[in-house]
């Protein structure tokens, strides 16, 4: 069963719009300046990656724009909205979807079930429908099976779907996470490290399917990734982040050539050689 | 290709193999050893539909309705949504007295009072739904344990809401024609409204509003991911599973006809929340079926124990501990594990568990036997 665009394709963005836009994103823990007025655009349909060192605040410019983090100046804009005061879970209403560096799902759930847990947003029946199995609890429930099917065969668990997260390879697990996510529909796909984890021939299949993931249900991605190869396979362009800054832009062939990228990931090693040398003598 | 569809063909028809010899409950397949083990246990509930008017089992049919019911309301809270709550037979408490009231002081029928009596847990199942947004875990334990103590003190010594020491003395409902005042006829309705919560519950489980909650038990974090409200779905938790205890507690003050406060206040209610959350583990935290089963066999082993007499009640008692503590690990999904085919487990070890199951029953019978023999 093919998976029709009308079915998964978010509504049409405003033009011009950037799909997701940041503006003066600070966050501060304690004295830390964990992000200094990060300004990032991601237009409608781009697949753009996340580069820096660890430490360097990657995560935590996905917790400000998800909501896990509340920032503590700037604004977070999705499709021209602002969402930077929404809860997360409304901010996946508003369209934004995102994955964890960390995949746990959830355990007492099998495959399946994860899966009908993410299709709770396009579902309406409440409790009393369900202790009372109304009409509108029968229609819920046919019509996540349905979703739920095309997403196993979107992303091959079917022979899975009675088996637990636990049970699964975490590569496997990953592929279920975006499945969930994607179940979402969102406009903007946040993905934390999605190749970390899990094995080379994997890995390789994610590039194809993030490009796959963004034609058919026609959202922007925007990907923190340490895996080079796919990271500059799949990206249009790249932001690079040290300490908290922004400090380089572009296709992913300038930013991974940029003197100042460089500097955040060799630099710091380097005064790492020197200072043990320093211990040695 | 051919080794995808015949995993998946192994995976969609698990059973195939034991399905000759079992029995099919709906989507649940269960060998036959198991389903006997489980029809044993259950049926216990049941003995005073076959034998009716024999005093013994009428009682313990009852006993085992209402325990059920306020078990269920364990599975929704505890079970499904993840919310250790310490406080749950002071919800009953407030069932229990608020149709007391209604019945006794306001003359209001039983058939309202009931509904009356799930409205009236509300405020207090919010109250409890606002410490759940900062507290979890253990924290959240403890402060249901303190707000079900102060509860105790406070709402439990108000006379006007508890009738004052003595408490409520209510008369048994009657339908039209139909009287629940004789043991018989309310057995039957209690269990009928027993069933209908475990039916409701099951029900629940398998819903938006379900998977939910267990979702948020499983993990907060990805579920608010996923578009989940996990604050709203604490709350609807706790709104249901209240609401189902207040219906319990006022089955609860019909069953024994009269309650008095001191049952609701320190140590009793903490005595009673602990033994009800304890019981619903063994039973099956998260499934309306485990409450089921949990609550027969609570009611079950207090009789043997007040009926044997209190020097063998005090050696079943310290080997039913033990029985425990090694059931509790070897099936870590309680009661209803016994009966429910694991779907992980393979066709060889499905069939072993079964005769596992009557073997552990058989050295049991032979030891229980041994401890009444010998034990005088």
């Amino acid at each position: 069963m093919a998976i029709t665009e009308s079915d998964l394709k978010p509504e049409p963005s405003a033009v011009d719009e950037p799909a997701l836009r940041t503006a003066g994103l600070s966050v501060r823990f304690g004295g830390i300046t964990a992000l200094d007025e990060v300004a990032v655009e991601i237009r409608p349909g781009e697949i753009v990656g996340l580069l820096g060192p660890n430490g360097a605040g990657k995560t935590t410019l996905f917790n400000a724009i998800s909501g896990f983090i509340k920032p503590d100046a700037g604004r977070v804009l999705l499709d021209g909205n602002e969402i930077q005061d929404l809860f997360p879970y409304e901010r996946v209403a508003a369209g934004l979807g995102r994955t964890f560096q960390h995949v746990k799902l959830f355990r007492g759930l099998t495959v399946e079930e994860n899966l009908l847990a993410a299709q709770h947003r396009h579902l309406r029946s409440g409790a009393v429908a369900a202790m009372l199995r109304l009409p509108s609890w029968r229609r819920d429930e046919d019509e996540a099976r349905e979703r739920v099917e095309q997403m196993l065969q979107m992303v091959d668990l079917r022979p899975w779907r009675n088996r637990y997260p636990w049970e699964l390879s975490y590569g496997t697990v990953r592929f279920l996470e975006l499945a969930a996510v994607l179940s979402l529909r969102p406009k903007v796909l946040l993905l934390d490290e999605p190749a970390t984890g899990i094995q080379q021939k994997e890995v390789e299949a994610l590039g194809p399917l993030l490009k796959r993931v963004r034609d058919e249900v026609g959202c922007a991605i925007f990907l923190i990734e340490h895996d080079m190869g796919l990271l500059m396979g799949v990206s249009e362009r790249v932001y690079a982040l040290d300490f908290g800054k922004l400090i380089a832009e572009g296709t992913p062939q300038e930013v991974t050539a940029d003197p100042r990228v460089l500097e955040s990931y060799l630099g710091r090693t380097r005064r790492v050689l020197h200072s043990e040398e320093a211990d040695g003598a | 290709m051919t080794a995808v569809t015949a995993a998946e063909t192994a995976i969609a028809e698990p059973d195939a193999g034991v399905r000759a010899r079992g029995v099919s409950l709906g989507r649940l397949r269960i060998s036959r050893s198991r389903a006997i083990a489980g029809a044993v246990l259950l049926g216990l509930g049941f003995i005073p539909v076959v034998v009716p008017h024999h005093d013994f089992w009428m009682y313990i049919g009852a006993y085992i309705a209402v325990w059920a019911m306020l078990e269920l309301s364990i599975v929704v809270v505890t079970g499904f949504a993840g919310m250790i709550s310490l406080m749950p037979f002071t919800f009953v408490g407030i069932g229990c007295f608020a149709s007391g009231v209604a019945v006794s002081v306001w003359g209001w029928p039983f058939w309202l009072a009931v509904p009356f009596a799930a409205a009236a847990t509300v405020p207090v199942s919010i109250a409890v739904g606002a410490a759940s947004v900062r507290l979890k875990g253990l924290y959240l334990a403890i402060a249901t344990l303190t707000f079900g103590n102060a509860l105790g003190e406070t709402l439990f010594k108000w006379n006007a809401f508890t009738g004052g020491q003595q408490g409520h003395t209510i008369v048994r409902p009657k339908l039209g024609v139909l009287s629940f005042r004789g043991d018989f006829s309310f057995y039957v309705l209690a269990m009928l409204v027993a069933l209908l919560l475990v039916w409701m519950v099951h029900g629940l489980k398998a819903s938006r509003v379900g998977r939910a909650m267990l979702s948020v038990r499983d993990n907060e974090r990805e579920a608010q991911a996923l578009g989940i409200n996990a604050i709203k779905t604490k709350l609807t938790a706790l709104v249901i599973g209240g609401a189902i205890a207040g219906v319990g507690g006022a089955f609860y003050l019909a069953l024994l006809r009269t309650a008095a406060p001191a049952g609701f206040q320190s140590p009793y209610v903490e005595i009673s929340s602990v033994l009800l959350v304890v019981w619903a583990v063994i039973g099956g935290i998260d499934s309306a079926f485990g409450a089921f089963l949990g609550a027969t066999a609570l009611i079950v082993q207090q009789q043997v124990y007040q009926g044997v007499g209190e020097r063998l009640g005090a050696w079943l008692g310290l080997y039913a501990a033990a029985i425990l503590v090694v059931f509790l690990i070897t099936r870590p999904g309680g009661l209803v594990q016994v009966v429910k085919i694991q779907r992980e487990r393979i066709h060889s070890d499905r069939i072993r568990g079964g005769i596992e199951t009557f073997v552990i029953l058989a050295i049991n019978v032979v030891i229980v036997y041994l401890i009444l023999h010998f034990g005088k």
